[in-house]
């Protein structure tokens, strides 16, 4: 009988290879990207010739990119730091208070999600055209925190809704101010919220194509709008070995969130 | 919590929130406006000019019916590839497995999305991959990108890992008891998935089909990428606008009634997505 039960549970192979083939579909442009990254020329992957580092050195010898570069990663940095200062205040008045329409509030911070960034972007260019402000650097920051703050949001609010507000009250009881109590018995217990949080919200800004394709102006791009008129214009390896570099960095991304809170739970906060 | 805290800690998201309604009530108003030619001045009177002359257009409503046939495409081929996965990913048996999938979504999740739009055209491009394979074999060259196929299959795999994963955390709550109760008392393996395994999965799957729809519809990356111009779904109408002309006036009308158009479809399958839901619990 044993063996009956263990048929029934386990998937048929059938199953299971379809599972794999579309696994394979998902991962299939990985691979690709580096192999043209150390090949010859965009579509002679690896054909004649040893591998090269050519490209790697284009990239980190072009201007253009190099300060996309330093756009987005400052960029990234900011979006990060801020969205989770608004962020964590946030969840807390969303999950704890009492005010009404705090799940109003909550709604409406959201709706960068819902809506397509294309709209967000064409909104606020219209915006910084309208006041003045124009297109930069400020203006692409400002809306990556917007559209970075509802995806920081959902761990950190299913994190905290987790947690056990006992332990907080004894604290209290025991004669710790609400802010004590807070910092020391809360926020400890927050910290895989946050670094969830932190990682949407940075991977958002680093990645964001659709808000900064609008914001963008001839003094300050991002990586990945670079990226795209690199290719329109030139078309070589450069930007598969940008890409190469982006998968790296990526996969030490997962590796850590792995290390630190395994990916089970991750995917349970997100 | 007081009252007063609650808001005192709510201050920065309405500070947001006030910012994300100036910003639309602008966009409004230069959507009524109309565009100083090769200038980044608007110009009145108000009217809903922009407005009617889209209405009126074939090229916008082209752009309409594009935006979400390829969506459905796209959904529809989602749901077919990826319930396996994520019946594979609820049910592995071994940790190490699930842990392997799960890795693998992941890092090509976070890889961003022109690492893989660039992927496609190395794979899909008239030099790329498959077409060089198939001069090998002295077979005729296909037209992969700057259409929809292209189109959807650089979707479909950016969505995919979305899709998985919402269906995978939605299909993990189902007691794995249920199957094996069936299969213990003579089910048949097709008949265990149509009569208890497909029935509790309703559910999760139309919350991952929404998830999935709702984010095609928005897809601008791989359209403009690999529709090199010649597949026109919403976003890339409205990018165009500012590309070619600068015309931000109308660009903001067209995003205005893309905007109009999202908020209906989504309130349509969000009611549907609930009559599923409660007719399975």
């Amino acid at each position: 009988m044993r063996r009956r039960i263990d048929h029934a549970r386990a998937v048929s192979p059938l199953a299971a290879a379809a599972g794999l083939a579309t696994l394979a579909f998902v991962v299939i442009p990985l691979p690709f990207i580096v192999l043209s990254a150390i090949s010859h020329g965009s579509y002679r992957l690896l054909g004649k010739g040893s591998p090269t580092l050519e490209w790697f050195r284009n990239f980190v010898t072009n201007d253009r990119f190099m300060a996309a570069l330093g756009n987005s990663v400052s960029i990234a940095l900011i979006t990060t730091a801020v969205t989770l200062l608004i962020g964590l205040p946030t969840a807390v008045a969303v999950t704890r208070g009492t005010f009404p329409g705090r799940r109003l509030l909550l709604s409406l911070v959201s709706l960068p999600l819902l809506i397509p960034g294309v709209i967000v972007g064409t909104a606020a260019l219209g915006f910084v055209a309208q006041t003045g402000i124009g297109p930069g650097y400020w203006p692409i920051t400002v809306a990556m925190v917007c559209a970075a703050l509802p995806l920081a949001l959902r761990p950190i609010i299913a994190n905290l809704s987790g947690l056990d507000q006992d332990q907080e009250k004894a604290a209290r009881n025991l004669g710790a101010s609400p802010l004590r109590g807070f910092c020391l018995v809360t926020l400890p217990q927050l910290a895989p919220g946050l670094l969830a949080g932190g990682i949407f919200a940075f991977i958002e800004a680093m990645d964001n194509f659709s808000i900064a394709a609008f914001l963008t102006d001839i003094n300050t791009t991002t990586l990945p709008i670079e990226a795209y008129s690199y290719i329109r214009d030139i078309d070589d390896p450069t930007v598969a070995a940008m890409a190469t570099l982006l998968i790296v960095m990526s996969v030490l991304i997962v590796m850590v969130l792995d290390r630190l809170l395994g990916l089970d739970k991750f995917l349970d906060l997100s | 919590m007081r009252r007063p805290t609650g808001l005192l800690l709510a201050f920065p998201a309405i500070l947001v929130v006030i910012l994300l309604a100036a910003v639309f009530a602008s966009v409004v108003s230069v959507s009524l406006l109309q565009a100083d030619p090769g200038g980044a001045v608007f110009h009145g009177p108000a009217s809903l000019r922009n407005y009617t002359r889209l209405l009126g257009s074939a090229d916008a409503w082209r752009s309409v019916s594009n935006t979400l046939r390829l969506s459905g495409i796209v959904t529809l081929i989602c749901l077919v590839c990826g319930f396996p996965l994520a019946r594979l990913l609820a049910r592995a048996s071994s940790a190490r497995t699930r842990r392997m999938i799960l890795f693998c979504l992941m890092a090509t999740f976070f890889s961003g999305g022109v690492t893989r739009a660039y992927a496609w055209l190395i794979i899909l491009g008239n030099r790329g991959l498959i077409n060089q394979s198939l001069q090998a074999l002295g077979l005729p060259s296909v037209a992969l990108i700057n259409n929809e196929t292209g189109v959807v299959t650089a979707m479909l795999n950016f969505v995919l890992p979305f899709f998985v994963l919402t269906l995978f955390s939605a299909l993990r709550t189902i007691p794995d008891t249920l199957e094996s109760a069936a299969r213990n008392l003579g089910a048949s393996r097709a008949r265990t998935f149509l009569h208890v395994t497909l029935p509790l999965s309703l559910p999760g799957v139309a919350a991952s089909c929404f998830l999935c729809f709702a984010l095609s519809l928005g897809a601008f990356l791989f359209p403009e990428m690999l529709g090199g111009g010649r597949v026109q779904v919403l976003a890339t109408a409205i990018y165009d606008r500012i590309q070619t002309t600068y015309d931000v006036p109308s660009a903001a009308a067209l995003a205005m009634l893309f905007l109009l158009l999202i908020l209906c479809l989504l309130a349509v399958l969000g009611a549907a997505r609930q009559v599923v839901t409660r007719r399975a619990t």
